[in-house]
């Protein structure tokens, strides 16, 4: 895995494009007002509105449905519930319906829609829908629902189907647990000089895209639907549709799916949440394009959450800092539908040792149902969760032994070839790298001090892993093309979220062919038109896309030098591209530019053209990862790609009466094996923190007694504005190769929000002397904590 | 009851048939099919919506179309009929944005801050964007540009 | 973005075609200034007009009077008027300070201060300051005009002095007379945008008769009438400062929301209370902190 390329070999002038903060290829588009996003496409006056009718109440049977005073109001279509669409759907197991069936299992829940001319007549009309409901005892509290008489809130997951990697245990609520066990950690913990055990909370967050979930879908009288979809994944969205919708008798090339441009994604718009409502009233309303947009409220309430954790941690440590074992007990309040959700579980249960050495490790990971809105993915998918706890313990283990935190977990710190939970070996990366640049970077060691007497410093510090958590044949495949002056169009489906993901893929195949990225475009994803995509999430894109981007190259590559040959008789190997051009390392004087022949051929000397248009194509599938493994110690496989590593260090200062915290510097090292385009990857690294912050200082999701989120809104649910950043945040990257990555790039987009809170929790013991083992760690937590601790003294 | 409304949006007049209850910012985007302001919260509370009323950014999603008759209304699209403003070409050369959907609203913030302010501190433009919630960027390299433009547009003047 | 609701509007260009119109009118009438609270309602259903009366149109609502001893205010100056006033922030400056943390510029160029308190939630920021100030509110309606002192105006929760028929006309706010030092001390989630949890506006004038009140921790903002018995006359030292910390439970009853908790409120209002005072006092010497720097 370690071998170069032929093209790294050759390479002695060093990269045109790779590497460098190219600007972005969509930065004109977005700021001159022309990028369209979905709302913005029009659809003539033949566009119908769809207003969701929703459950109040978190778990209920639905008695009865009577639509008919709805459907009498002028202007309205029709009228749909559960009973036109029974078909369910999930990306990894099938437990949701497009709309509910006999019961509803959180407050929010789309129980029937309205669809009519006029949003506004949608929207009087849908509270006019009559439904009968039986309420249920619901159940909030994922350890509630653990309990061995309490309610099912799935019944039937026994006949769920589902990959076969999940565990879902049925005639409980719990729809997956993965189990890891490596070694023996009573051993483990026997060994150990010292033992702590810890319990950490995190709860709910939401992910706040600044674009709502849309979907317009459109089933024409040719019985072909196209839908127009704000999202992440128009591949898996077409899949599932057409799963979904087999009935209808759907081949998957008569689904369309068409992705503009998103507006911000952060894992809430992978999967299908809300676009199943689309494409099922589609079909209700044979030839003409039907919307939903949903408001900000229905974001906040029914699409996806990241899930809930209460998490039990046992670690064990000899009195030189080394780990011996650690238990890591994963409670997750996965919500009403874990379809997409259970994978969060998978994924936290096989890496929730957190990027250490540990001889001994058992994890149990529990994907448990709740009457709370479905759980499902977002950036970091259930790292961050997990990763709060972790570092907060390890810093705590740390000061029971009297060892510096962060010379702890440089004497932990994974390193390549070290043997990971379950049993495959860790990447080459850069972890002890990161964790001395980043303690350089806040000045670790060294005290400081406030003017203000009113005001403490401390400083905290978090390492951090992720790998993308996918299906072991998830793919990517590229298109790409010239033009008669030379200028490229790359056709893919990942998605362009902000990431920047269609900057990398240009940077990628212009070093290839010599073109420059302002010389190419990118296009959005059209399912029609463009190769396949799993997904993009996972942080996996430059690496996976650009993989199959890069051979794309290298095949229109392989295509010129050959008619070049044929024509000019340069034997290939002599032959390499410089400036738009094909060179000649035989031959100084041979320029020929590629504009000269890329679509027209080159002519030859008796008069005749050879070659023609100059297309390449390009896969990538990782062809080492496997599911199968032991189920009930995840040993024997191979289910994780890679790990992207990287650590965080803060300087806090914190107001000791008001809780209130700021944020005077912050420093974030991760091992992106290649970047890119080092702009975009700072723009990952400060984005993120910012969300990662967020999450642990003020973002605080509030749910009544009766389960109804209480603030879905921005007046309530605080994200960060230009007020609420750090003063200073410094960028480091790494790059320790990836050996399977386009130019050793592997993926970041995630993993810059993960060490945000615990950092802030370490810190805050810190400074303060006070260990909070909850989120948010809001400045009311911190100033009430402190006016506990006075009274107690 | 359906009334007409006269505004002028970028520059060119408009007649439009509105009701009382229809939203400036629905409008805009249906009627007139200038699709810049974005809807994003329906409160005023994530400033995507902003457009200049007036010359004054407003949140487009509290103004009634009604309000707006006898008035002029500029987005992004109408700032400059050649290309981009100067601001905007920072923007760009910087990559300030990254999904793009706040950016409409921070342009308009911005450029009004710069025409009331050519000499903004760092605070300064914190508070004139502090209104439009960006999820992706974390803003520093939008506050950044900003300063960036407005340096280079007090050199530029001498 | 949608209103269902359907409602007529009327747009008079008189304030004397708006009485009519007002008076006239059987059913459920709402004035519209600045909008920022009423579109939102209007979305959210919490009113249920059918008539909305836009004032915008009306002369001489829109300036701000030096009228020698006091500022007059009319009910459709914005907070951003407000802001860039030089009088105001010469002569007013608690009323500068507080606009500066209402929202966001997009806000502040349409909201207007009448609007604030008209609106009346338990949170506005411009009540605590106005009660400090001992504003008056001056209304006309079909009965004539009606000068309301500010003690008088906030009856409850989004209730307020203000009649069927009454339109605001401006806000009069006497000029406390040798000078005077203040501060307006908000307690909010974050450095952003934010409703106040908790707020407390304080004037100290040169005889240290001083006023408080909070807001955000009552129905109504309120004055905190033991705490200004308790430092009248007095100058301000640790122990004294302590003890009004001390009646601060006794003056506001604030409660757990989604917000905030309600002993959170309580220490921060104490908390508020003590800076605040602090600066006003140094303000009012001259080597205070400037106005607009966040005390909390």
């Amino acid at each position: 895995m370690t071998t170069l390329r032929p093209f790294e070999r050759e390479s002695t002038r060093g990269l045109d494009f790779v590497g460098k903060a190219a600007v972005r290829v969509d930065g004109l588009e977005k700021v001159s007002g022309a990028a369209r996003y979905v709302d913005d496409l029009d659809f003539g006056p033949d566009l119908l509105y769809a207003e969701i009718v929703e459950s109040p109440f978190a778990n209920a049977l639905i008695k009865a449905i009577d639509t008919s005073a709805a459907a009498a109001v002028p202007g309205v279509t029709k009228v749909v519930t559960g009973k036109d669409f029974p078909f369910k759907f999930g990306l990894y197991m099938k437990d949701r319906y497009v709309f509910a069936q006999d019961r509803v299992r959180f407050v929010g829940e789309q129980v029937a829609a309205v669809i009519a001319r006029d949003p506004k007549v949608a929207k009087r009309a849908a509270k006019l829908v009559e439904v009968t409901y039986e309420e249920l005892p619901p159940i909030f509290d994922p350890l509630e629902a653990l309990k061995p008489d309490s309610e099912l809130i799935h019944p039937d997951l026994g006949d769920y189907a589902h990959v076969p990697w999940f565990y879902p245990h049925e005639n409980t609520n719990i729809a997956h647990w993965r189990k890891t066990r490596k070694g023996d950690v009573e051993q483990g913990f026997a060994q150990a000089d010292l033992v702590l055990e810890g319990e950490y909370r995190v709860p709910r967050y939401a992910h706040c895209a600044i674009e709502p979930h849309v979907i317009v879908g459109l089933y024409d009288q040719s019985g072909r639907l196209t839908m127009w979809s704000a999202s992440q994944s128009p591949y898996t969205q077409r899949h599932l549709f057409a799963e979904a919708l087999a009935p209808l008798g759907l081949s998957h090339k008569d689904v369309r799916v068409i992705t503009p441009y998103v507006g911000g994604g952060f894992g809430g718009k992978a999967g299908v949440s809300m676009e199943i409502m689309g494409a099922a009233l589609a079909t209700a309303a044979k030839g003409h394009p039907v919307k939903i947009r949903f408001t900000r409220e229905q974001e906040f309430y029914n699409t996806y959450q990241r899930q809930g954790l209460v998490a039990h941690l046992k670690m064990g440590v000899k009195n030189d800092g080394t780990i011996t074992a650690i238990r890591h007990i994963l409670n997750w309040d996965a919500g009403a539908y874990v379809e997409y959700g259970a994978n969060v579980v998978n994924a936290a249960g096989l890496s929730a040792t957190g990027p250490y050495r540990v001889p001994n490790v058992w994890i149990d990971s529990k994907c448990i149902y709740t009457n709370l809105p479905p759980g499902g993915p977002y950036r970091g998918f259930g790292y961050s969760e997990f990763v709060f706890g972790l570092e907060s313990h390890v810093d705590r283990v740390a000061e029971a032994i009297g060892m510096d935190p962060v010379a702890f977990r440089r004497k932990n710190a994974i390193v390549e070839g070290d043997i990971l939970a379950y049993g495959a070996e860790m990447n080459p990366s850069g972890l002890i790298e990161a964790i001395d640049r980043t303690a350089d970077a806040i000045e670790w060691g060294k005290e400081e001090t406030s003017d203000d007497p009113n005001k403490a410093i401390g400083k905290g510090f978090a390492v951090f892993w992720k790998a993308p958590a996918m299906p072991p044949n998830a793919s990517s495949a590229s298109f790409l093309k010239f033009n008669e002056d030379g200028s490229m169009n790359i056709s893919v489906s990942g998605m362009e979220l902000g990431q920047g993901y269609m900057t990398a893929m240009a940077q990628i195949a212009g070093e290839v062919l010599a073109v420059p990225p302002t010389k190419i475009r990118v296009e959005t994803p059209d399912t029609d038109r463009n190769p396949y995509e799993w997904q993009t999430v996972a942080s996996h894109v430059t690496w996976s896309c650009g993989n199959a981007v890069y051979a794309a190259a290298v095949e229109a590559r392989e295509k010129i030098f050959d008619v070049v040959h044929r024509v000019h008789g340069y034997e290939e190997e002599s032959l390499y591209l410089e400036d738009e051009s094909v060179r000649s390392s035989t031959d100084p004087d041979f320029k020929l530019p590629l504009r000269d022949f890329v679509i027209d051929g080159l002519e030859d000397t008796d008069g005749t053209f050879k070659g023609g248009p100059i297309v390449g194509s390009g896969k990538f599938m990782p062809e080492f990862t496997s599911t199968r493994s032991d189920p009930e110690t995840s040993q024997g496989g191979h289910p994780n790609v890679h790990y992207t590593v990287g650590a965080a260090g803060v300087v806090l200062e914190v107001d000791r009466e008001t809780g209130r915290m700021k944020v005077k510097k912050v420093a974030l090292a991760v091992d992106v094996g290649k970047a890119i385009n080092p702009s975009l990857i700072e723009g990952q690294i400060t984005g993120g923190i910012v969300q990662g912050l967020a999450t642990v200082l003020y973002e605080d999701m509030r749910f009544g007694e009766d389960g109804r989120l209480l603030n879905a809104n921005f007046t309530d649910y605080k994200i960060p504005t230009a007020h609420d950043i750090p003063e200073e945040t410094i960028p480091i990257i790494i790059e320790i190769a990836q050996p399977d990555g386009p130019f050793g790039a592997r993926g970041v987009g995630e993993h810059t929000m993960i060490p945000a809170a615990p950092m802030i929790g370490n810190a805050i013991k810190d400074a303060l002397g006070v260990r909070i083992t909850s989120m948010p760690i809001t400045a009311e937590k911190v100033a009430l904590s402190v006016l506990r601790e006075k009274s107690e003294e | 009851m359906r009334m007409d409304v006269s505004v002028t949006v970028n520059g060119e007049p408009w007649l439009l048939s509105v009701e009382p209850n229809d939203v400036l910012l629905e409008t805009l985007r249906s009627k007139v099919g200038v699709k810049s302001p974005k809807i994003g919260c329906e409160r005023g509370d994530c400033g995507s919506c902003t457009v200049l009323l007036d010359g004054h950014t407003v949140r487009s999603c509290l103004v009634l179309s009604v309000e707006a008759d006898g008035h002029e209304v500029v987005t992004i699209e109408g700032l400059d009929d050649e290309g981009l403003t100067e601001l905007q070409q920072f923007f760009v050369d910087m990559n300030s944005f990254q999904c793009g959907f706040c950016a409409p609203g921070i342009v308009l913030a911005a450029t009004e801050l710069l025409e009331e302010n050519p000499r903004p501190t760092r605070e300064d433009v914190q508070e004139a964007i502090g209104g439009n919630l960006c999820r992706c960027t974390g803003y520093d390299p939008i506050i950044d540009a900003v300063l960036a433009a407005a340096h280079a547009g007090g050199e530029a003047t001498g | 973005m949608t209103i269902a609701q359907v409602f007529d509007y009327e747009r008079p260009e008189t304030l004397d075609e708006a009485l009519e119109i007002l008076i006239g009118h059987a059913g459920d009438v709402r004035v519209l200034a600045g909008g920022t609270d009423l579109i939102a309602w209007l979305r959210d259903e919490a009113v249920a007009p059918d008539l909305v009366v836009d004032i915008k149109r009306i002369e001489g609502l829109g300036e701000i009077v030096d009228e020698g001893d006091a500022l007059s205010m009319g009910s459709l100056v914005t907070f951003t008027h407000l802001l860039n006033s030089e009088p105001v922030a010469a002569r007013l400056p608690l009323i500068s300070e507080m606009a500066a943390t209402v929202a966001s510029t997009g806000i502040r160029n349409r909201a207007t201060m009448v609007g604030n308190i008209c609106s009346a939630v338990p949170s506005c920021d411009a009540g605590p300051v106005l009660l400090v100030y001992g504003a008056v509110v001056h209304t006309v309606g079909v009965a004539g005009t009606r000068r309301i002192p500010i003690d008088e105006w906030f009856l409850g929760p989004r209730m307020t002095a203000l009649g069927r028929g009454e339109i605001v006309t401006k806000v009069l706010v006497p000029v406390p007379p040798g000078g005077h030092g203040a501060a307006f001390v908000r307690l909010s989630r974050y450095e952003g945008e934010d409703l106040a949890q908790a707020s407390v506006a304080i004037l100290a004038p040169p005889d240290h008769r001083f006023r408080v009140a909070f807001g955000a921790v009552a129905d109504t903002p309120v004055r905190a009438r033991r705490v200004e018995a308790l430092l009248e006359g007095k100058a301000l030292d640790p122990v004294l400062v302590a003890r009004a910390m001390a009646l601060v439970s006794e003056e506001i009853s604030p409660i757990t929301d989604i917000r905030a908790s309600k002993e959170y409120r309580l220490r921060m209002s104490e908390v508020m209370l003590q800076r605040g005072l602090k600066a006003a006092v140094e303000r009012l010497e001259g080597n205070g902190p400037s106005y607009g720097t966040n005390l909390m």
